[in-house]
């Protein structure tokens, strides 16, 4: 388990001129990423964790001292990658061990060729956390969701009930089924469903790659509110870089959730569907942003999916999407106490 | 979120004609849950928010104001060029509607609690005004935070002798960061108050803090908001904004959901729709659950025979808000209307447009140029100090540039025969990159090229302010600042790449 710098290989004539166009690589991301967590002075260690057909998972361990605690494992979500969690890291380490990877084909971990179909896409993410834990030797863990991040919690625990401790579901993606009532939405002008129907194949930041070098404007552009959520850290364009170069790289998990949605979002396998065959034992606790735009109805819904089980739904008042980044304070003591209630 | 210690304050988004729904949202908290205004710490605002919330801190009436925004839209539509056809004067109207529906002490019982959100031309921050002198001071306010430059007009309107425009450009929803902030906003994204599109996509975009869902159903609204839709559409609108604001109420527990409850009862039996219902009768009831009950049992009536659309539709809103929604939305039955409908009248009408336009811009051109004329000295004034501004800054730019290549030729000659090692780490640093062009090449390229401009200058002219810089040189160079920044810089580059391997 060494870090070691590779940069992508054997992509053919047709890449060799891409770094040129997008000023990425891995060795740019891997500087994004140490001056995200420059900031953070609990000790910690990150190294790849290797798991099967050559693929490393890039995983950062806080407090690995804390033995007696089951561990607390973080999964981001969907474009994201460990150093989003920076404001989360300090707090909740304070007395559990905590271990933060990113996803299979996001971040810095291997971009491996995900299956186009749906279910073996999904399967591939749920085995490499399963190798994960594996490799790292976990008995039992503490499972962190957030956005896609959730929806491969809830997968995992389906296909690996003994492992998880307990669910905590962070404005999880994929959970409702789409709503075929379209006759309730106003009607749209044809002119846009058809703009709509022309860039539904592309990739969802199909975009970002397309602009180049004009990228990273394009991100501080759009989503200002990155460098705002993180202001309290850092007072430059750290944030946006960070996401800027996690997501210009070759999209291998985006292709894979790509291919694992429907237009316009919605999950293909909805974890609605699945959630009643879970092991009852398994308590979960939905935590969402009370302005989010996902719907919040999810946790209830769960609830009343699992009439024997502990389902818990919390919200967080002022924040959004990002929870965890646009109220680290409330998150982590919501988050700390979860863990308390669990050992 | 409404902690009565620590207070709250309402926030209302920009968004061009899509205010009404703000409307339908302020008139869903004013009736269902009136402290949220009365007791907010401050209403904060941009553009049409603002203009939303001029009308719920300073008394002024919330029908009046739809039944405005409404004929507003009507106004823009009723041309072949729409909103951007000369002779639509948009902020004329809205003053003369704000003068008319604001009360004669609106200053006094909005100073201090209504902030308008402003964007200063000069420099092109924000301001928040919350303080006014008089009702003319909140409206010219008002107009200032509502100005769409180009839109609207070319000269911005100014406020106590500053100029500014559209508060949405700088921030377009003040202070939504904070907790206790309850936004408001007609795109659906993360607001506390917004339309749930029919879309689980959790991509989107922020526009001077308004976070905007990528979606469809946004796109469109982004379309409306100036260029309004159809009269029936903007009142869905303002109905999706009650609806809105009562499910906000209903999640917060600040209102009981026993209607809801009512309202699902009645779907579930439509059967029950049969007792007869006194249509005039309904309006006169003032108890909210009988009333709700009776309009779902006149809704369903009504999809049972056909009758007019608009009586079938913006059921849940207010009587009165309800009823000049209908106004608005009842077409002109004269024969004029009927007959330039018609579709070769329209066609016609597009035809003629090469003609008719020159007149009618002529026309409304000169109807602005009388209304202008009391504010035309000033304006020219401020037109002339731009003016001149634009020239300075063009000058002194020019002069700095010139200045400035002969100033970094200086520092690149230094550099090079200072830190040379730093080049081969550039070198070598690039190449780990695999990139195929370096970037290093780039700027000796650059510095070659200005050194022979340079060197051309000097032949061509010995200027002596060169000279003296070139005096310069060996007093610089031992304990100047930028030497020593840049070695540091070169370090720190040089343990970042040595302490890599460690990890």
């Amino acid at each position: 388990m060494a870090e070691e710098e590779t940069s992508s290989e054997g992509l053919g004539w047709l890449f060799s001129w891409l770094p040129a166009w997008c000023p990425t690589s891995l060795l740019h991301l891997k500087e994004a990423e140490d001056k995200m967590l420059k900031c953070i002075t609990s000790t910690y260690n990150k190294q790849y964790v290797y798991i099967s057909n050559g693929n490393k998972i890039w995983t950062l361990t806080f407090s690995p001292d804390f033995s007696h605690k089951t561990p607390l494992v973080l999964l981001h979500g969907f474009g994201g990658g460990v150093g989003l969690w920076a404001l989360n890291f300090e707090d909740l380490c304070e007395n559990r061990t905590i271990h933060a990877f990113d996803l299979l084909g996001f971040g810095r971990s291997s971009r491996p060729h995900f299956d186009t179909d749906a279910q073996e896409a999904e399967n591939q993410f749920v085995e490499s956390i399963e190798e994960w834990r594996k490799e790292v030797g976990l008995e039992k863990m503490i499972l962190l969701g957030h956005n896609l991040g959730g929806f491969l919690a809830a997968a995992y625990s389906l296909k690996y009930p003994k492992r998880v401790k307990h669910l905590i579901l962070v404005e999880p993606w994929g959970f409702p089924e789409r709503p075929d009532n379209a006759e309730h939405e106003r009607p749209i002008p044809i002119w846009i469903k058809a703009l709509g129907a022309i860039l539904s194949p592309f990739n969802p930041l199909a975009g970002l790659r397309i602009a180049g070098p004009f990228g990273l404007s394009l991100v501080q552009r759009l989503r200002p509110d990155f460098k705002r959520k993180y202001s309290s850290m850092f007072d430059d364009n750290t944030v946006t870089e960070y996401i800027y170069h996690c997501n210009v790289q070759s999209p291998s998990g985006e292709t894979a959730f790509k291919n694992m949605t429907i237009p316009y979002g919605w999950a293909k396998r909805p974890m609605l569907q699945r959630i009643p065959q879970m092991d009852k034992d398994i308590p979960i606790t939905v935590v969402y942003g009370a302005r989010s735009c996902i719907d919040g109805n999810s946790g209830s819904t769960i609830q009343s999916l699992r009439p024997n089980s502990y389902v818990k739904t919390i919200a967080i008042l002022g924040a959004g999407h990002y929870v965890y980044a646009d109220q680290p304070e409330d998150f982590n003591q919501k988050v700390k106490d979860i863990c308390d209630s669990v050992d | 979120m409404l902690d009565r210690e620590r207070g709250w304050s309402v926030s209302f988004a920009g968004c061009g004609f899509l205010g009404v729904y703000h409307i339908g949202a302020a008139s869903c908290l004013q009736e269902r849950a009136p402290h949220i205004i009365r007791d907010a710490r401050h209403v904060y605002g941009a553009s049409a928010g603002a203009l939303a919330g001029a009308v719920l801190v300073g008394g002024g009436n919330l029908v009046q104001a739809c039944a405005d925004v409404m004929a507003l839209a009507k106004e823009a539509r009723k041309r072949n060029l729409g909103p951007l056809h000369p002779s639509f004067n948009v902020i004329k109207i809205i003053r003369d509607g704000l003068m008319r529906n604001l009360p004669e002490n609106t200053h006094q019982l909005s100073s201090g609690r209504l902030c308008i959100s402003l964007t200063r031309v000069s420099d092109g921050k924000n301001t928040l005004i919350s303080h006014f002198n008089s009702k003319e001071e909140v409206v010219q306010a008002l107009i200032c935070s509502s100005f769409v430059p180009i839109y609207c007009g070319l000269i911005p309107p100014s406020f106590r002798g500053v100029r500014y425009v559209d508060g949405g450009i700088s921030d377009n929803l003040p202070h939504y960061e904070s907790k206790n902030t309850i936004t408001v906003s007609p795109f659906a994204g993360e607001c506390d108050i917004c339309p749930k599109g029919n879309s689980a996509n959790f991509h989107e975009m922020n526009l001077t803090n308004t976070s905007i869902q990528l979606s469809l159903g946004n796109l469109y609204r982004l379309t409306q908001a100036l260029f309004p839709p159809e009269p029936k559409v903007l009142g869905e609108i303002c109905e999706q904004g009650y609806s809105d604001a009562l499910k906000f109420l209903k999640e917060n527990g600040i209102v009981s959901d026993s209607i809801y409850i009512h309202l699902s009862f009645t779907k579930r039996n439509p059967h029950e729709a049969a007792q007869p219902t006194d249509h005039m009768k309904k309006k006169e009831l003032t108890d909210n659950r009988v009333e709700t009950l009776k309009v779902e049992v006149l809704s369903d009536q009504l999809k049972q025979n056909p009758q007019p659309l608009e009586m079938s539709i913006f059921e849940s809103l207010p009587p009165r808000l309800r009823k000049a929604l209908q106004e608005a939305c009842k077409e002109q039955n004269g024969f004029y209307a009927q007959f330039s409908k018609l579709f070769p009248m329209r066609v016609i009408s597009y035809l003629m447009l090469p003609y008719t336009l020159p007149v009618e811009s002529a026309y409304s051109v000169a109807l602005r140029l009388v209304n202008w004329f009391p504010d035309m000295p000033a304006d020219i004034r401020w037109m002339q100090e731009q003016l001149c501004q634009i020239a300075g800054t063009v000058y002194s730019q020019a002069k700095s540039k010139l200045f400035c290549t002969s100033r970094k030729d200086n520092y690149a000659s230094l550099r090079k025969c200072q830190t040379v090692p730093s080049t081969v780490e550039f070198h070598s640093s690039y190449c780990q990159l695999k990139m195929p062009h370096s970037s290093a090449d780039l700027e000796t390229w650059l510095w070659e090229s200005s050194r022979f401009v340079h060197s051309a200058m000097k032949s061509a002219s010995a200027n002596t302010q060169e000279h003296s810089d070139l005096n310069l040189y060996p007093n610089f160079l031992p304990n100047s600042d930028e030497s020593g920044l840049e070695i540091d810089l070169d370090s720190s580059s040089d343990t970042s790449f040595q302490t890599a391997p460690e990890y």
